[in-house]
């Protein structure tokens, strides 16, 4: 119970003190059950009654909406038994139809093997017959026809899937008979794997129904603004959201920590860090420490070791890293010391936050803001005892972001604003998996637009016409030689994956744009925490090696940004200001990159890459006259002031639809095109958009209040890496002024949006949906 | 309306991206240890070999129609429109005879449920020699009126089902149920594909006895859209009097593929018919007597054909897709010849295997 102990530490010690912006305490929650109806039978009831089970509402909701033949999203908390909330409901279809099966995603093998035991104990317990088993790319040939014939539950992932999809012809007897598709951990298919994701579901569905077949869809999600619409789009289907929690909880307090306080930092964040962990471990707090890096988790424990010794040899040995390279012996003895006590503090990185297995601690510190919500509050959710209060910090850097939560902590504590962005428009995703569903069974026009959308024909045309498809009487085959599933792979956009292999070894694949960005000759390049130069870019076969290095510079690549109009899809107007949303041509050229040593230019080297072009989706703005005219009134700089806005609105893209800051890239001119209009792009940066802009254009009001916020409310002068600096920009950083970005940013967002959607322009069916 | 941009892009990406695909390693002339880690392989000799040929192709066949070079007849049937090549070949002995089979497998005790080898040598001394002297045995009376019954009434299928259970899949008195069939009944099926699975059958090559020669029908896609048509016609071969059939390899590759490309369209699946895949009774026959036991050179060895110019089977997709892209029909030439080359070979060597075990020499 040292909890308020710790509290009352932050607030006595004046460095603490200055430091701790906000304590949010909730809690305690007590527990809300609920009611099943109709009843279960005897079978699953009794397991319920042995196990000592007791239902909280939104388990009895969840299963309840299943039985009653709903598509059901689950977005409670973790550890609020959800794994119960869609067992029940698929075990009770087993138990009813004998021939019923159902099919189990997880995104990772791991996380399969981890529930196959407990799916095991209840179909032994209940008498009901599952014969779950694994099927993935682990399970040996010969084991896989008797899984394919038998088993009842498989556990899989959406790699698997995607590629034995082609052999349904063998899995007759499963598709035909599936009545329950259950994707844990949904949230994890977002973005460009998401994308693909939601093809290989509707691939799966298009099947099931060719046998026969209409599969109900159970997820789980962390927390998520748009669940409805996540789901929907994941799958092609509508679902019943139940996110009302009815697990109880303990007293929780959440600190919100800002070693930027008084602008500028004393001590690096990860000092700060260091002191809090040291501190709670004091107070006899068991601790999980969360860094962003694998470098600074071994860093911090260093640190935290050193001065714990200081006390005692004892408590020095009770802090320990938790890395991702552990053996799994390595592992359960670090969380069986947690269990006995003899280990009170463990560092580790971001990565892991899923796959450790030590269950609920006294207090987490989460050293920099993780990059969305969802994994902050999963992180934070790992503190929380049975009846004692628990305790979370986040340390901020001094990025925008973190920054922006720091000045406002109602944005942060309030409901989700997170959107999961998923985009079955990307035409190349979208082609793709035409090819693959061709390769499956014929594709019809007219009854397979229900999966592939309104431009299925467009593209069935255009991969006729490369030799990919033929149309037939039976509808379009596929022609092509390579196995289609393997052409398609589901983290990328085709032929723009680059690998980067250090010693022969793939690190990890990068698409074209980020590879120029980050990976280009000479370039200083992170790879998990770990710093990497780039030895060779080689264009032709995609190849980028690197070898590690301790250099204590960085590199940052140059970039003149052109961008053509193709065709505008929406547009909408307020406070004068135009806004709209449509298909632009992108030419990025990289002309050199910079070499620095914290902020001080140590050398520029040219590069020779050829131009990027890629046509992608975009929001733009264009501020009226009467900014252009007040802001040169007040002698502020217009070039400066765009150009800040746009490092604005992108640094708290994130905060409101799910990406990293360099998923979408900008340009701002002062004098654009024809017109010579003011002008703000903001632009996915893949081929073909993934949907980022999209969603961004239809909460423009509430990401340009953030933004004005962030402007507004950072304490600096001239503008700083807390709220108008990019870390990205190619033209590092210039002209930006700070003053002329909070006047055009509070024009956006001082009143609310009055006009709807193009009265001019063709709206496009699907930019609305 | 809003991908127009993106489209013509998107076909010429997948497109650049499966052309790069193989499925197949090439391996240093001469490595054998290699060919046991990769099923699918081509030397790098072979491979160079096969590209120069392909580009001679494309020069020698330039601009001529593919009525000029092939002499097919058009098809018609429920699936489309599509084109046979007829040949004949000559064939020395085809000869099948019941004789010998029927005195082997009446005497075959081991036939018999809880009869092994050791069972069979005390009957035999005792003076059991037919499974008919079984009957009267206290013991095995019941399950060798059985085994009697199908070896009197069954039809191959289950004739072979009986022997297949008790032995091996490939022993050779399955084979000698051959000698239940005429000559003419044999379907001897080799298939060409644009890769290992899901994708479309190029060319179906089907041979059968006619008058004491070899009568070859191959369906040759001048279009992918033909195969439907192609699928339904060998499926009429299939499904003759009394037929049976003969692969090589057939019974993994051959037949799963036929299966699964008629499940493609809707279409269902061929009746069971008797089906004697040669690779089995091949390597019973000759393990371990040649490095490798590929259709080629089993001919090379055996049957003393070689081919000279040919295309290597791993790389007749390759061939196929140069002829979509180009409408060239060059490529098509050897693919057609290397087919033919196939079900020929594969009905010599089954005639010879079973002349072997069961000639009536």
């Amino acid at each position: 119970m040292a909890v308020p102990d710790l509290l009352r530490l932050l607030d006595t010690i004046p460095a603490y003190q200055s430091r701790v912006t906000h304590i949010e305490t909730t809690g305690p929650v007590p527990a809300h059950y609920g009611n099943l109806d109709p009843l279960l039978s005897p079978a699953l009831d009794g397991y319920l009654v042995q196990q000592g089970i007791h239902l909280y509402s939104h388990q009895c909701d969840a299963i309840n909406a299943a039985r009653a033949g709903k598509n059901v999203i689950l977005t409670t908390p973790t550890a609020s038994g959800k794994t119960l909330a869609f067992n029940i409901p698929v075990f009770d279809m087993l138990e009813f139809d004998p021939l019923a099966r159902a099919l189990y995603l997880y995104p990772t093998k791991a996380l399969a093997n981890d529930q196959l035991i407990p799916i095991g104990q209840m179909s032994r317990f209940c008498g009901i017959p599952a014969r779950a088993a694994i099927y993935d790319g682990d399970t040996p040939q010969s084991k896989r026809a008797m899984i394919r014939e038998k088993s009842r539950v498989i556990l899989s992932n959406p790699h698997e899937i995607h590629h034995i999809l082609c052999w349904h012809t063998k899995w007759r007897s499963f598709l035909s008979n599936l009545r329950y598709i259950v994707i844990d951990e949904a949230h994890r298919y977002r973005g460009v794997f998401g994308s693909h994701i939601a093809f290989v579901i509707r691939r799966l569905v298009r099947l099931c129904r060719h046998y026969g077949s209409e599969p109900q869809f159970i997820l789980s999600t962390a927390t998520l603004a748009n669940p409805e619409e996540f789901a929907c789009r994941l799958t092609g289907q509508g679902f019943i959201s139940i996110d009302e929690d009815g697990s109880p909880h303990g007293r929780k307090h959440f600190v919100l920590y800002n070693p930027f306080s008084g602008g500028i930092s004393e001590k690096s964040a990860h000092q700060e860090t260091k002191d809090l962990l040291v501190s709670c471990v004091k107070e006899d707090l068991q601790t999980l420490c969360f860094t962003g890096s694998r470098k600074m988790a071994e860093l911090v424990t260093l640190w935290a070791r050193e001065d714990a010794r200081l006390s005692s040899a004892r408590l020095a040995d009770s802090i320990s890293v938790y890395r991702a390279g552990f053996l799994p012996e390595e592992r359960r003895t670090i969380e069986q010391q947690l269990r006995d006590g003899s280990i009170k503090g463990v560092v580790s990185t971001n990565a892991l936050e899923l796959g450790i297995d030590i269950g609920s601690l006294d207090a987490v510190i989460i050293s920099g803001y993780p990059g969305t919500m969802m994994s902050t509050w999963q992180q934070a959710g790992r503190a929380g005892r049975k009846g004692g209060d628990a305790l979370a910090i986040l340390v901020a850097q001094g990025n925008p972001l973190d920054q922006y939560f720091m000045q406002h902590p109602d944005r942060f504590f309030s409901r989700s604003h997170e959107h999961a962005i998923i985009d079955p428009e990307n035409p190349y995703i979208l082609s793709g998996h035409l090819l693959c569903a061709a390769a499956e069974l014929p594709l019809n026009e007219e009854t397979d637009r229900q999966y592939f959308g309104s431009m299925m024909e467009e593209h069935l045309h255009d991969l006729q016409s490369n030799d990919l498809l033929r149309k037939t009487s039976r509808g379009w085959i596929y022609s092509g030689r390579g196995r289609a599933a393997e052409a398609v792979r589901l983290d990328g956009i085709p032929g723009e994956t680059f690998r980067i292999l250090c010693h022969g070894k793939l690190l990890e694949t990068m698409d074209r744009g980020q590879a120029y960005r980050e990976a280009h000759t000479g370039a200083i390049m992170l790879h998990q925490g770990e710093t990497y130069i780039v030895n060779e870019m080689d264009l032709e076969t995609h190849t980028i090696r690197v070898t590690e290095t301790s250099a204590d510079y960085y590199t940052q690549p140059l970039r003149d940004v052109d961008l053509e109009i193709l065709e505008a899809l929406e547009t909408k107007e307020f406070n004068g200001m135009k806004c709209a949303f449509g298909d632009v041509e992108v030419t990025e050229h990289f002309t050199g990159y910079k070499i620095k040593r914290h902020d001080t230019i140590i050398g520029i080297e040219p590069l020779s890459l050829p131009p990027l072009t890629f046509r992608t989706r975009a929001f733009w703005i264009v501020p009226p006259p009467q900014v252009e005219q007040s802001v040169n009134a007040a002698s502020c700089d217009l070039a400066g002031g765009l150009h800040g806005a746009e490092h604005a609105i992108i640094a708290l893209m994130p905060l409101h639809v799910m990406c990293d800051r360099w998923d979408v890239g900008g340009l701002s001119s002062s004098s654009f095109g024809n017109t010579g209009e003011p002008v703000i792009f903001v632009y996915d940066a893949y081929e073909g958009g993934i949907g980022l802009a999209e969603k961004a254009y239809e909460i423009l009001p509430r990401l340009f209040t953030s933004a004005y916020e962030l402007v507004r409310d950072c304490p600096c002068e001239d503008g700083c890496p807390s709220c108008i600096h990019s870390p990205k920009c190619g033209n590092d950083n210039q002209p930006l002024d700070k003053e002329a970005t909070a006047h055009i940013l509070k024009n956006l967002c001082c009143e609310p949006e009055k006009s709807g959607p193009a009265a001019i322009l063709p709206v496009s069916e699907s930019a609305s949906s | 309306m809003t991908a127009t941009h993106h489209t013509p892009r998107a076909g010429l990406l997948w497109q650049q991206c499966v052309q790069g695909m193989r499925e197949y390693e090439v391996i240093r002339d001469g490595n054998v240890f290699c060919t046991n880690f990769s099923s699918s392989f081509v030397f790098s000799s072979e491979y160079e070999e096969a590209r120069r040929y392909l580009a001679s192709l494309l020069t020698q066949y330039e601009g001529m129609s593919f009525n000029s070079v092939f002499d097919g007849t058009e098809v018609e049937n429920d699936g489309g429109t599509c084109v046979v090549q007829k040949s004949r070949h000559a064939l020395a002995h085809h000869d099948v005879a019941n004789l010998r089979f029927r005195d082997e497998i009446t005497q075959d005790l081991s036939l018999v449920h809880g009869i092994g080898p050791v069972t069979q040598q005390k009957l035999k001394q005792r003076g059991y020699v037919t499974i008919s002297d079984l009957c009267q045995h206290p013991r095995y009376r019941a399950d060798a009126e059985e085994v009697l019954s199908c070896l009197s009434d069954g039809n191959t299928c289950e004739i072979m089902h009986l022997i297949g259970r008790r032995h091996s899949q490939s022993h050779h008195s399955i084979l000698g149920t051959t000698g239940m069939h005429e000559p003419e009944d044999f379907v001897f099926f080799d298939i060409e594909t644009l890769g290992l699975f899901s994708r479309p059958i190029i060319l179906f090559g089907i041979a059968s006895l006619e008058n004491g020669h070899l009568s070859v029908d191959q369906y040759l896609l001048r279009d992918v859209e033909e195969e439907q048509a192609a699928l339904l016609a060998t499926v009429e071969h299939l499904s003759g009097d009394h037929p049976a059939l003969v692969t090589f390899n057939g019974k993994s590759f051959d037949l799963p593929y036929l299966a699964d490309r008629l499940a493609y369209y809707g279409r269902g699946s061929p009746g069971v018919i008797p089906h004697y895949d040669m690779l089995h009774f091949s390597r019973r026959r000759w393990k371990g007597e040649f490095p490798s036991l590929r259709l080629t050179a089993l001919e090379k060895e055996i049957l003393g054909i070689s081919r000279s110019k040919d295309v290597p089977g791993q790389m007749v997709p390759e061939f196929y897709a140069a002829y979509q892209r180009s409408g060239n029909c060059g490529p098509l030439v050897p693919i057609l010849e290397h087919n033919r080359q196939d079900v020929v070979s594969l009905a010599l060597l089954f005639f010879h295997l079973v002349g072997e075990s069961y000639g009536c020499t």
